[in-house]
Parts: structure tokens; sequence; C-alpha cells
């Protein structure tokens, strides 16, 4: 039963910033790869602040709201002024650079070995409940989602993804929608900063490598890009593969380089399956 | 006072004149045909007056401001309407969320003008003759039917300035036909029409003017039957007179 819950509440968790990271990368069709970068900023700012400075929750809160926003700014930024495949490459480069600083500003962040002792404060001790918090929170996420995809910024997020000059000549602007893309990415990281590390009690930056890029990258492209349902499927299987293999006896050594091989097939399936859908076909004007 | 007007547009690719010294004006209400050959710069124009291109040279002034560097979105929203040649509809929507795009798209001012938004998808659908297929996907239509949702949403999202380019390029001369109804609906209603065509008998039908453009300059302008006969068509599309 606690690995069920487990497994629930890990998939909750991935869900905030991966739906959001589904509105850029699925629905926005940008080859946006700095996800992590954002949720970098997002719990290094928030849980920096609460535990080696002993701030108080919300102004620490606040503190990595205003962060993790400046860097969405930024990442939109880019966006416009670089070519899509430009952009994909700086938006890695951009999280590694996050990921550097984070590695080697040890006397703040303490380095490779993170931050134990996340408290948990209001949220729930017991796992039931923790559960009970997260997928209540999940729903909720997921029926915003939702609404707004339904929307006139979800249609207009979908034609821009389609064709930037057919839908910029009906009077859509490209960098208001995209913006507010971003800015939903950013949000994802920023609720997925508050729920996670209190869940393990510890802040640790490998839970925010490229590794875990390339598996949102994947639950994105097999759930089918841009698909709220299909992404969230997605997340539930893959989460139960890749917890579950850990149950399977194998040794730790192996356990790590047999996750990423399953994860690197189902990626490669995943993209020869939606090849012609993964990205919008290129039309002339 | 024209609602459109090119003063010395320029425009060099590297090191390309694409565009050279085109000046013209468009009056509101008339419908203007923009002719040539192909690589005469016709498109090209439409995208610097969409804004999609910045010329290097000139400017383009409508409604007596100065767009010439307006950003696309912020254009449209002025009342510049652009219909694609290889047709500016979303395959992967619906023909409603089609419209509906585009209505959401319109500055609040217009929007409120304009009764409710399922009324204004109803019936912007009843007059592209596919209110049966509203439900459909875009990508399902055939090329006249998308033609005519996309000339239709563009009149109903409250443009002034038409720039249609080729709109019966791959169309069935049926729907040529109700692609020229629209136009002369366009007409009645005062709207001002640019229009890029190769076939010059419907040009001729629907245009007060044509202007043909060469090598990215205006070579002729005039009234369709005069330009029809003038030498320099025949030169411009033939290489030589054919009667000499």
């Amino acid at each position: 039963m606690d690995f069920l819950l487990h497994i629930i509440i890990m998939a909750c968790l991935t869900l905030f910033p991966l739906l959001g990271y589904n509105i850029v990368f699925g629905k926005g069709k940008i080859l946006h790869f700095g996800q992590e970068a954002q949720s970098l900023m997002a719990v290094y700012t928030l849980w920096v602040l609460v535990v080696q400075f002993q701030q108080p929750f919300l102004l620490a809160l606040l503190a990595s709201l205003l962060t993790t926003t400046m860097l969405s700014l930024l990442l939109a930024q880019l966006s416009f002024r670089l070519e899509p495949d430009g952009f994909g490459v700086m938006s890695i480069a951009l999280h590694l650079a996050v990921l550097s600083i984070i590695l080697n500003w040890q006397s703040v962040t303490r380095g490779a070995l993170g931050i134990p002792r996340i408290p948990r404060g209001i949220l729930p001790s017991s796992l039931e409940r923790y559960a009970l918090v997260v997928v209540l929170g999940a729903i909720a996420w997921y029926f915003f989602l939702r609404r707004l995809e339904r929307s006139s910024f979800g249609r207009n997020l979908v034609a821009l993804s389609e064709h930037e000059w057919h839908a910029e000549s009906l009077g859509i602007s490209r960098k208001k929608v995209h913006t507010i893309a971003f800015l939903l990415a950013g949000t994802g990281s920023m609720i997925s900063a508050i729920l996670f590390p209190p869940y393990i009690f510890l802040l640790s930056p490998l839970d925010y490598n490229f590794q875990h890029m390339i598996f949102f990258v994947m639950c994105a492209v097999a759930g089918g890009p841009g698909s709220l349902r299909g992404v969230t499927l997605a997340i539930f299987l893959i989460i139960f593969l890749r917890e579950g293999l850990r149950f399977m006896g194998l040794p730790a050594d192996i356990l790590g380089p047999v996750q990423i091989m399953s994860f690197g097939l189902i990626l490669f399936v995943a993209v020869c399956v939606r090849r012609d859908t993964l990205f919008p076909k290129q039309r002339t004007v | 006072m024209p609602i459109l007007s090119l003063a010395n547009i320029g425009l060099t690719i590297q090191g390309h004149h694409i565009l050279n010294g085109v000046s013209f004006d468009v009056e509101e209400g008339e419908v203007v045909g923009l002719i040539g050959p192909n690589g005469s710069g016709k498109t090209t124009l439409f995208n610097v007056l969409s804004g999609f291109l910045k010329p290097t040279e000139g400017s383009v002034t409508f409604r007596e401001d100065d767009i010439t560097h307006l950003i696309p979105s912020k254009r449209a929203q002025l009342g510049v309407g652009r219909v694609f040649q290889h047709f500016g509809i979303f395959r992967e929507m619906t023909l409603e969320d089609n419209v509906r795009v585009a209505l959401e798209a319109m500055p609040k001012e217009l929007r409120n003008d304009m009764g409710t938004m399922e009324e204004t998808v109803r019936a912007t659908l009843e007059m592209a003759t596919l209110l049966s297929h509203a439900k459909q996907k875009a990508g399902s239509l055939s090329g006249g039917q998308m033609r005519l949702l996309e000339i239709a949403r563009t009149l109903k999202s409250g443009k002034e300035l038409f720039l249609l380019d080729e709109p019966t390029a791959g169309v069935s001369p049926k729907m040529t036909h109700q692609v020229a109804d629209i136009i002369g609906a366009l007409k009645k209603e005062k709207k001002t029409v640019l229009i890029i065509e190769h076939d010059l008998p419907f040009i001729a039908q629907i245009c007060d003017r044509v202007v043909v453009l060469d090598v990215g300059q205006v070579v002729l302008s005039g009234k369709p039957d005069e330009v029809k006969k003038s030498k320099e068509l025949q030169e411009v599309y033939f290489g030589a007179d054919p009667t000499t």
C-alpha cells in the first residue's frame, strides 16, 4: 500500500512541472529543454532561504516566485530572439549553467550534498495525508490547465504552433502568448518546489539534472505532445515502471543503467510512432 | 486620402534588390489587382505590408498612421487582413475554432460590436457555406473550401484592408465564382482589397485598378482594360509583344 501511495505521490509531484512543460513544449511546440533550470531556480531559492538562512517561509516563497518568474521571462525572451534549434541548445546551456552554479556555490547550496532536513511545515506528516494533499493539488492543476487549454489562450498557442505567420496575421501576439506559456511552466516548477523536497526531506541537485529533463521530454512525447490526458497517463505509467524496477532485485550498479536504457527505448519508440505529429509541418507562405 | 500608401519601398536581402522604389496608393473601397510574373516581388510586397519583412527603405502608411515598423499582430489589430497563398487556416483545429481564434484576436472595441461569439462563428461558417462541417478538422477540407473559410474568417474579423494572395489558386471554377462573389460583397461593404492574381480575366472582372510589378518595380498602373491592352504587360509576361 505504501509503495502504491509513494508512486501516486511521485507521479503527482512530477505532474506539476511536466504539465507546465507540456504547455510550452507539447502545445506550443517550442523546443524548450530548460524546464529543470526553472525548477532549480524555484526550489533552491525557496529552501536555501528557509533552511540555510532561516527566513520565514512566505518571504522565501515570494523570493522564489520572483526568481522563477525572472528566469521564465528570460527564457521567453531568448525564444523570441533565437531560431527554434538555437533556443533548444541555449535552454540546455542555461539549465547546465544554473546547475553548475548550484553545485559549485557550496557555502550556500552545499553543492552535490544537497540540503537535508527540509521541513514539512504545515504539510501533513503521514503518507496517506500527504498523498491526499498532493493528489488534490494535482487534480486542481490538471483542471486549471484544461480550462486554459480550452480558452482563447489555448487556441492562440495552438495557432502559433501550427503557423506563426498565419496566427500573427490574425492579430495574435506571439510574445504575449509564449510569455504566458513560459510563466505557466514556471508555476508548475514552483508548486513542485513547495511539495517535493519536504516529501523526501532532502533537496538534492541530482533530482534536477539533465537526465530528468530527458525524462520530461520522454513523458511529453510518449503521452502525445500537448495532450493533457496522454501526458498524465504517460507520467503514471513511466513512474510506475521506474519505481517498479527498484523491486526487481537488480544490483544497485545495474539498476541505474537499466532505467536509463528503458527510458531511451520508450523515447525511441515514442518518437518513431509520433514522428509525423511531433512538430508542425513546415509550410510556405 | 488613401487608406494605404506605399512610398518608395525598397527591400534588399543579402545584396539582392527584391523590391526597388515601389510607390502607389490605394483608396478606401478600391479593389486593386497586383500582377506580375513569378519572382517579381508580389508576395514579398505583401509580406512587407503585413509586417513580416521590414523594408530597407521607404514607408507604409495605413489610415494616415506610419505602420512601417509595426509588428504583424499590431497591423492586424489596426485592420490589415491577409489571406495567404498556401491557405492560412489551422488544419489541426476545427472549423469553429479556426473562426473563433480570429474573432478573439480582434480589438475589444470591435468585438463588443459584433454580437455574441457563437452567432458570429455561425454566420462566418454560413458565409463560407461550411456550417455543416463546423466540428470537422479544417485539414479535411478541400482547397476551395479552405480558401472560402479563410476569406470569410478574415472578412468577419473586422479588417478594413484585405491582402489576398492568389485567392483562386488551387480552386475549382465553381469555387472561383464563390470567391469572386465574396470579393464583390467586400466591395459593396466599401472594404479595400489588394489582390495578387495570375488569372487576368478574373482580375479584369473584379478590380477597379491594376498595378503591374516586375523585378521589384512598378512598371504599369491603370484600369484593367487599359493594362490588358498595353505593350508593357505583354513584355512583362511574354518577354515581347506577341503581335510584333
